[in-house]
């Protein structure tokens, strides 16, 4: 990527990288300073949109007791914030059979009964870069509300902050994909109208009108194409 | 025939209800019965906005500040809607609640709890957890309540299991911890016949049903034994985690006695729900 | 208080000022005519300073962008003369290059069809599920509704591709499609639905019906889950940080494995395996023409590399696809997708004069072109009228406040959640304020060659996803890159599983890239140039660099 005069002169500000001191311009995110520090990252980037989770960061600030969590690729640096990144959770996920497991509260607590540990301590909820709230999932877990669980966990994107921090090291985002596959392949209503469709392809419905068309020329699959009947929105 | 009960007057203001995870997946009936039941006795009922489980299951085996978080941020949800008083269907919420409370009684565990809780306000004190058994007798009184009664379970022999959780330690106990009557002096204004037997307040096991069912067993069957001696036809509890003691580790030998909620006699004397076919039959009031 | 500069808050008032009136109009849909000449004078794709006819391989002579045929012009990044083949560390019968979507569903199927987890691996040079796969918002489409017909999506396809796709890769797309979506349902992915379980569906740019279906504006990332959950759960491994730098083949020029390379322990790996196939994604960390990309960032067109260098025969390379509303404001943001959701839902494409200019759901390429026209200075021939923001980036609005307005109050935050955040992050309520968009760097449209099994003609190579060619032509509709990923990565497992029958593998050799060395010196190429690049390097002042004269 070719290099560009920068139109706006930045200001520079301090940032301890795993405990070494940085100057690096404002306004930067946490991944960008990283990367300008002279980084090359391996471990802690992937979609650098905030989708995966894999840039999962803590830090403080200067003058502030708290330890903050985000991810580097959405968090702008401050002056003086110290931060690490941490690429990895230990969280053991226990495999298990879709198709044997009952949709309930039962399947969450016996692969994870760590869950029956939690204490309230909204740790989880503060540590959540999408600003979940954790601990009503964990909540809804005990109580076996599986559908609330996949509701309330929809924009978890496993970056493992709140896994790490949990004192009573619950491993949510685990029971989160679990409760999630439960309330779609079980809970969630079907789709008749798919199925139907599927059976119609099955049978062979559109064989022939997908023949024609397979033999059309350029030019006249351009004219059905421009008779197209476009569904209203 | 004259069976309208005295007219209950509505009362204003909603009870604010604190379920406890158990009434909300296992022990629903305990929930529905119950609240069918105080709606009848002219009580509206909110449940708790989010309410967080009470901890028992690990907190009973800790000794340190966390365990109270998750009563505390309870009392704090009471506290934000004005409430003074949480009521509680489950024993072990009851006393794992209870036991919160009287921790932060004292300023310092409190002042260190509302430190550590830095997302919520500060609790200030003064939430009373009440136990459904209290609340029947001091809110309502034994004579309301007969009165109340629609179908009085005269001739139904009923023994009360009290089990640990409503009377140890003492300083929560809702009476006293060896000779307790509040749960038989509701079973009298229900019209029943309240059953005394001396295992009524011994401990079954609890979560030992996991790793020593073999030790619940035997306590199981003491009591059982005991009850079955004393002539109980069922028995009344109200944990969820008791009943399922009582009935899944049963020995061989012991009597099969059925095991039902207070909340659950609580509706069949008030109408609300069906006593059971095999409890109905040894009913010998008009009302059968 | 805004954090727009003052001087854009007053082209935000200008926008306020015409909704009234924009709200319940249209733009027409341009007639295809003037469509393709919207594409000839304003899409990068018809700059012919931006490519150049590529000097060695299989595609002698074709145009690729500057940036793709600087790595398929590339020397290999091992020496192949000291790489030892004798010790094998992993003999498998499916062997998966790349972790996204189409790996992971190629991986599934070759297990489905018998091969058992352990002889499959999955090799991927970030983490599994790393991949664009995981970064699609929008949707993915299938004709399962009464009054939609899978000849009907065909015709889209091949309208949206200009007609330059391959029919029968579209007839596979289309005809399994709600296949796929079912395969979804069973597995558990949380799509979209109403009380009664219909399929909750939008339109998206050129199609003629509604068959977009989508998991709120997280539909890459719940399918790329759920696929990953359940991979996990059948115990199919994953070696993670290690990409694939070479292929591998025997003395009868069948592909038999990967000479993989692990980022953290920096040594190599020797994967013997009877069938491979290619999931390795798209290039949008090649910055094409210097657009900043929506594109993960491990997407460096590996596995175009590797195939060419097997002979593998590419298409459509010259068929780059922007999308038209990437992020233009913030600068944190620069370059990030913004799903056509948002046009579906209403949002719709304004000047800074607050004049919509073009119908909000053209296709992608004319869409783009669009966009491209109304920020160009007029001696550039362009319009003018875009907004330029203080470090020089520049963009149209997408009036995304409208989405509430036509929807209800809480429609934007609820089915748009992952982009109301990232805006809310950085200070900007698009519900209540516009947002900047300019076309980012998006998709590779075309790619290997294969045929409607996902081979590539090549014995045991096959492909499947972004890095596949023919599905889409010259333009990918939204919607079918969740599908093309889907059908193929099943068909291709489903064929790399089938060929393990009756694979024979002769011996290990590179002699492939040998030869393609030989012809890479005879062609002069410089040997300082390397491919694959396995990931981009941003380091020192790059991070500052802004988009290379876009106007």
């Amino acid at each position: 990527m070719d290099e560009v005069q920068v139109k706006v002169k930045p200001e520079m500000v301090t940032v301890y990288i795993m405990g070494q001191a940085y100057q690096v311009p404002a306004g930067l995110t946490i991944l960008k300073a990283l990367e300008y520090a002279g980084f090359r990252l391996v471990r802690g980037v992937g979609c650098r949109g905030g989708f995966c989770g894999a840039c999962a960061t803590v830090y403080r600030l200067p003058g502030d007791y708290r330890l903050y969590a985000d991810l580097a690729c959405q968090t702008t640096v401050k002056d003086g914030m110290y931060l690490a990144l941490l690429p990895s959770t230990p969280a053991e996920r226990r495999p298990y059979d879709l198709k044997k497991v009952k949709p309930a509260g039962e399947t969450l607590l016996s692969l994870y009964p760590e869950l029956a540990r939690c204490v309230a301590c909204n740790t989880c909820t503060k540590s959540c870069p999408q600003k979940l709230e954790v601990m009503d999932a964990v909540q809804a877990a005990l109580r076996g509300d599986v559908a609330k669980v996949a509701e309330l966990t929809f924009d978890c994107i496993s970056c493992g902050l709140c896994t790490i921090r949990c004192p009573a090291e619950i491993p949510h985002y685990h029971v989160w994909q679990l409760a999630r596959r439960l309330y779609g392949a079980y809970l969630a209503p079907k789709a008749e109208h798919l199925h139907r469709r599927v059976q119609e392809i099955a049978e062979g419905k559109f064989a022939a009108d997908l023949d024609r068309l397979m033999r059309l020329s350029k030019e006249e699959l351009r004219e059905l194409y421009k008779a197209r009947e476009i569904e209203p929105e | 025939m004259a069976n309208q009960p005295n007219a209950i007057t509505p009362h204003s203001s909603p009870i604010t209800y604190f379920p406890g995870c158990a009434l909300k997946d296992q022990a629903k009936e305990y929930e529905k019965a119950t609240l069918s039941a105080l709606a009848k006795l002219g009580y509206a009922v909110r449940e708790l906005p989010r309410w967080n489980c009470c901890g028992t299951v690990y907190s009973q085996t800790q000794d340190d500040l966390m365990r109270h978080v998750g009563p505390v941020r309870n009392f704090i949800r009471a506290q934000e809607l004005g409430e003074t008083r949480l009521l509680t269907l489950c024993a072990m919420c009851y006393n794992t609640l209870s036991r919160s409370a009287l921790f932060v009684q004292n300023p310092e565990n409190l002042r260190r709890i509302n430190a550590f809780m830095d997302d919520e306000e500060d609790y200030r004190g003064g939430v009373r957890v009440v136990h459904l058994a209290q609340f029947l007798l001091e809110e309502i009184g034994e004579e309301k309540l007969s009165q109340a009664v629609v179908k009085p379970l005269s001739g139904l022999r009923l023994g009360a299991y009290y089990g640990c959780t409503l009377l140890r330690p003492k300083e929560v106990a809702v009476d006293h911890p060896d000779r307790p009557e509040v749960l038989e002096r509701i079973i009298a204004s229900l019209g029943a016949e309240p059953v005394i037997f001396p295992e009524r307040t011994e401990c079954c096991g609890a979560y030992l049903t996991v790793t020593r069912p073999d030790i619940v067993r035997e306590r199981v069957g003491e009591i059982l034994l005991s009850a079955g001696r004393a002539g109980a036809q069922a028995l009344l509890t109200s944990c969820p985690l008791c009943k399922f003691n009582l009935e899944e580790r049963r020995p061989l030998g012991a009597p099969k006695i059925p095991v039902f909620y207070l909340g659950e006699a609580l509706a069949w004397a008030l109408g609300v729900k069906e006593i059971p076919a095999e409890l109905a039959k040894s009913l010998t009031g008009v009302m059968r | 208080m805004s954090v727009y500069p003052e001087y854009m808050q007053e082209s935000i008032r200008r926008v306020e000022e015409t909704r009234p009136v924009r709200m319940g109009t249209n733009y027409p849909r341009l007639p295809l005519a003037e469509q393709e000449e919207l594409l000839r004078r304003f899409h990068p794709d018809y700059k012919p300073e931006g490519k150049r006819p590529l000097r060695v391989g299989p595609s002698y002579g074709e145009l690729v962008p500057h940036e793709v045929a600087d790595l398929l012009e590339a020397y290999p990044l091992l020496d192949p003369g000291e790489i030892d083949l004798s010790q094998v560390d992993y003999d498998v019968d499916v062997l998966v290059i790349g972790g996204g979507g189409a790996g992971t569903v190629a991986a599934l199927w070759a297990n489905e069809a018998g091969i058992p987890a352990d002889r499959i691996l999955i090799v991927t040079k970030l983490r599994h599920g790393d991949s664009n796969s995981i970064m699609a918002q929008g949707g993915i489409q299938a004709a399962d509704k009464p009054h939609d017909s899978p000849a009907i999506h065909f015709l889209d396809v091949m309208g949206g591709g200009h007609f330059t796709n391959d029919p029968k890769l579209v007839r596979a797309l289309v005809e399994d499609a709600p296949f796929i979506i079912k395969w979804h349902e069973e597995l558990g992915v949380m799509y979209d639905k109403e009380p009664d379980g219909t399929m909750i569906t939008i339109h998206g740019g050129g199609t003629s019906k509604k068959r977009m279906h989508s998991c709120k504006d997280y539909t890459g990332l719940e399918i790329m889950r759920v696929l990953r959950d359940e991979a996990r759960n059948r115990g199919i491994p994953v070696l993670e940080f290690t990409p694939a730098v070479e292929l591998l083949t025997d003395e009868f020029g069948q592909v038999a494995g990967a000479v993989v390379w692990n980022l953290e322990t920096e040594e190599y790996k020797i994967v013997r395996a009877k069938a491979t196939v290619l999931a390795t994604g798209g290039w949008g960390r090649l910055h094409i023409q210097g657009f900043p990309t929506t594109n993960h960032y491990g997407a460096t067109a590996d596995g175009l590399v590797l195939a060419y260098r097997v002979g593998a025969k590419l298409r459509d390379l010259d068929a780059v696809q922007y999308h038209p509303t990437g992020a233009a404001f913030p600068e944190q943001i620069v370059g990030l997708l913004i799903t056509e959701k948002v046009r579906g839902l209403g949002a719709q494409p304004v000047n800074a004069m607050g004049e919509l200019f073009v119908h909000p759901l053209e296709p992608r390429d004319v869409e783009s072109a669009a966009f491209i026209r109304e920020c160009l200075p007029p001696e550039k021939g362009g319009r003018g009228l875009g907004v330029v923001t203080p470090t020089g980036m520049v963009g149209i609005w997408l009036d995304t406040p409208m989405v509430d307005m036509i929807h209800g109050k809480g429609t934007f935050q609820r089915a748009l959640s992952s982009i109301y955040r990232m805006y809310v992050r950085f200070g900007i309520d698009p519900t209540k304020e516009p947002i900047l968009v300019y076309p980012t760097l998006h998709y590779q449209n075309g790619g290997v060659v294969i045929d409607e099994h996902g081979w590539t003609g090549i014995p045991g190579l096959y492909a499947a996803g972004e890095v596949e060619g023919g599905v889409h032509g010259k333009n990918r509709l939204m919607g079918n890159s969740l599908l093309d990923y889907n059908v193929f990565g099943r068909r291709a497992g489903l064929a790399a599983a089938e060929w393990t029958k009756k694979a024979r593998l002769g011996h290990l050799t590179l002699r492939h890239v040998e030869r393609f060395v030989e012809e890479l010196r005879r062609a002069g190429v410089p040997e300082t140039r390397r491919a694959p690049i396995l990931l981009p390097d941003y380091r020192g002042k790059k991070t500052l660099a802004r988009v290379v004269d876009l106007l």
